[in-house]
């Protein structure tokens, strides 16, 4: 696993210029809760033979405004409406409630203080 | 009319799965296929719970598939029989206490048969679904006895006991038949 | 411009196995805009793996994320922590996996199938591909001793061996399974109404198919190369059994349906293969290590590619568990393939896809 650390500011930048529709795809967008820092991560996986998969991470504090990446990967928006539900983060253009009924807890996967 | 006769002989079903992991779903589609073949019972499974007698159940049920599940139930006519098919349907099973599920479907709707096994074979679901076939058929039989309601003289100190109340209310049903 | 309708589809409905929402925007039976609501089986099974059961548990716990393909899931989540203990699972191990794998693709691809001919008014056509899927589910049983939720791969490698009677019985009943699928091809191929149905229905170009990142039967059957086992060869060997890419062109319901029957012809001669040359080794590594560090793992499910994520901490307990199922990919691509058909081919189309909610919202 190929990581390659980014920031809120310069991720459309950073993958903008790496993401080739005809080369790689977008596997999926997570999160770790690192305590009071949220580690953010965006896999990429390359079709040729053997494949690598490329990872664009970045700490965040739990309120910062993520972009959204929709314009550039446009599958991203799943990926992106369930993580802002699990994690309770504010992703750029994504309504809570994909994922999670109104009258629940948010942010389930955040670590319980 | 023969009605009871020909509802006897075939039960339609609707299936629902409440958020389990689709492996109780395809064992009741292979009931449905050849080598089990659940329609030499009369039975067929149907998508409309107007016309259906047998609610086959999968799944603990997830918050967001709890109402539809309660919906769907209320939209069958009686009399009506619930099956619940799984491990997590009848008790949560696996995922028993993970934060988006309750612990199976009696905690939403009464059910009057628990399949067990994860994923529950095809030939239990077809016992399962036989057993709920006689409950079927106690049940349009009570439907039929009149109920004579009678006063319950209320009891001086102490709560009512309502299980004691249904109690002598089902004697009475007993007596008339 | 005529007027529009909205119609919804599920979340019960006689065409999906599981609840599944669409709302469709029609205009004279054109579907020209639809809506998905995916997440009605959320059961929060990422949390309760790194927060109620020990990571040897968890491989078990994943098997229920999925029940079609719940060896996929669980060798997945093995093999990510056998990275995190960093251990290697034995040659043996890593072959009855494959084969286990391959099983488990037949009985996944015959039942999409038939769901297919079933919500395309093809009844008969749904009972004889049940009937010649449950062979597939009585190997599986042989092997694995359950018919659905196998608890087959375990950290480390596999909990059961293939005893020489039941490889024995496996390609014999794939002898007679051979002549049956020659005759689903057949149908699928050339019956005059079912192809009037399915062709031209649902499709999706290579270059959507590219933009949107779909994957699977439904990406291949679009032109588009994507295929786990032809793009890894550390984790499980899928090149020395015999494995070869199918792909399609035009990605419609027909082509779909092309690409799953003729990768069942792969799946048969991998598992011949399989069989014929299984290396004798021990079935398990043990260790007493904990999982530490991050690792990611990516596995060809029977709907396309699987990825794991894990994250350990020097403790019994995982960090993070991360599931990106098939599915999930194809969503986005899902909502876009539905405009301009028609609604009455739309339970067709869903069947075709394939979706499988339970892991897409695990
Ligand atoms: S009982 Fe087991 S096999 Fe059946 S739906 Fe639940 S988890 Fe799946």
């Amino acid at each position: 696993m190929n990581k390659i650390e980014t920031s809120v500011d310069s991720l459309k930048k950073d993958i903008g210029a790496f993401y080739k529709p005809d080369l790689h795809h977008f596997m999926v967008m997570n999160a770790v809760d690192l305590g009071d820092k949220i580690e953010l991560q965006w896999f990429f996986c390359n079709y040729a033979f053997p494949s690598a998969v490329t990872t664009f991470y970045t700490l965040i504090s739990p309120d910062t405004e993520v972009p959204d990446i929709s314009d550039i990967v446009p599958s991203a928006w799943v990926a992106q409406a369930e993580l802002a539900d699990l994690m309770n983060i504010n992703i750029e253009n994504t309504k809570k409630g994909f994922v999670l009924e109104p009258d629940f807890e948010s942010g389930p996967l955040r670590k319980k203080k | 009319m023969k009605l009871a006769v020909y509802r006897k002989k075939s039960p339609w079903i609707l299936h629902y799965n409440a958020g389990g992991c689709n492996g109780c779903d395809i064992e009741i589609l292979a009931c449905l296929g050849p080598k089990y073949d659940i329609e030499r019972f009369g039975m067929i499974n149907s998508g409309n719970p107007k016309q259906s007698d047998i609610l086959l159940v999968t799944g603990p049920v997830t918050k967001r598939s709890r109402e539809r599940l309660v919906e769907v139930y209320a939209q069958m006519p009686e009399p009506k029989v619930v099956v619940s098919c799984g491990a997590c349907a009848c008790t949560g099973g696996v995922f028993r206490g993970m934060y988006n599920c309750e612990g199976g479907i009696d905690q939403y709707i009464p059910v009057d048969v628990y399949v067990c096994g994860c994923g529950s074979r095809p030939e239990q679901i077809i016992d399962g679904v036989i057993k709920a076939l006689d409950i079927l058929e106690r049940k349009t039989l009570e439907l039929e006895v009149s109920v004579r309601l009678k006063k319950v003289p209320v009891e001086e100190n102490g709560q009512v006991n309502r299980r004691e109340v249904a109690a002598k209310i089902i004697h009475t049903q007993h007596t008339y038949e | 411009m005529g007027k529009q309708y909205e119609i919804p589809l599920g979340a019960q409905h006689i065409s999906l196995l599981e609840p599944l929402h669409f709302k469709f925007t029609t205009e004279n039976e054109k579907i020209i805009s639809t809506d998905a609501n995916v997440y009605y089986v959320h059961r929060g099974i990422e949390e309760a793996c790194c927060t109620k059961f020990k990571f040897r548990q968890v491989s078990f716990v994943v098997g229920r994320v999925c029940g079609l393909c719940s060896i996929s899931h669980s060798t997945a989540y093995s093999q990510v922590a056998e990275k995190l203990v960093n251990i290697e699972a034995p040659l043996r191990a890593k072959y009855l996996r494959m084969l286990v794998i391959e099983l488990d693709r037949i009985h996944s691809h015959l039942l999409c199938l038939s769901h297919v001919a079933e919500n395309a008014g093809f009844e008969a056509l749904f009972m004889k591909t049940m009937q010649y899927r449950e062979f597939s589910m009585e190997m599986l049983e042989a092997v694995c001793g359950n018919r659905i939720q196998y608890d087959f791969s375990i950290v480390g490698g596999v909990a059961r061996d293939l005893k020489a009677e039941v490889a024995g019985m496996i390609l014999q009943r794939l002898k007679t399974f051979l002549p049956q699928l020659d005759e689903l091809v057949d149908i699928f191929q050339n019956n005059w109404t079912l192809s009037l149905k399915n062709k031209g229905a649902g499709a999706i170009t290579r270059e959507a198919a590219m933009r949107l990142n779909v994957v699977g039967p439904f990406a291949r059957a679009a032109g588009l190369a994507i295929d786990v086992r032809n793009e890894t060869e550390d984790l499980l060997p899928w090149k020395e059994v015999g494995f070869e890419m199918v792909t399609d062109t035009t990605g419609d319901v027909y082509a779909r349906n092309m690409v799953r029957l003729r990768e069942l012809y792969i799946s048969i001669r991998i598992i011949r293969n399989i069989i014929a040359s299984l290396p004798e080794s021990a079935l398990v590594t043990e260790t007493k290590a904990f999982p530490d560090g991050e690792a990611v793992v990516r596995l060809e499910a029977p709907r396309g590619e699987l990825f794991y994520y894990a994250k350990g901490n020097k403790t019994q307990m995982l960090e993070r568990l991360k599931i990106k199922a098939p599915t999930f990919s194809n969503v986005a691509a899902m909502v876009e393939a539905f405009t301009g058909n028609e609604y009455g081919s739309a339970p067709a189309i869903i069947a075709s896809y394939d979706p499988c909610l339970s892991c897409t919202s695990r």
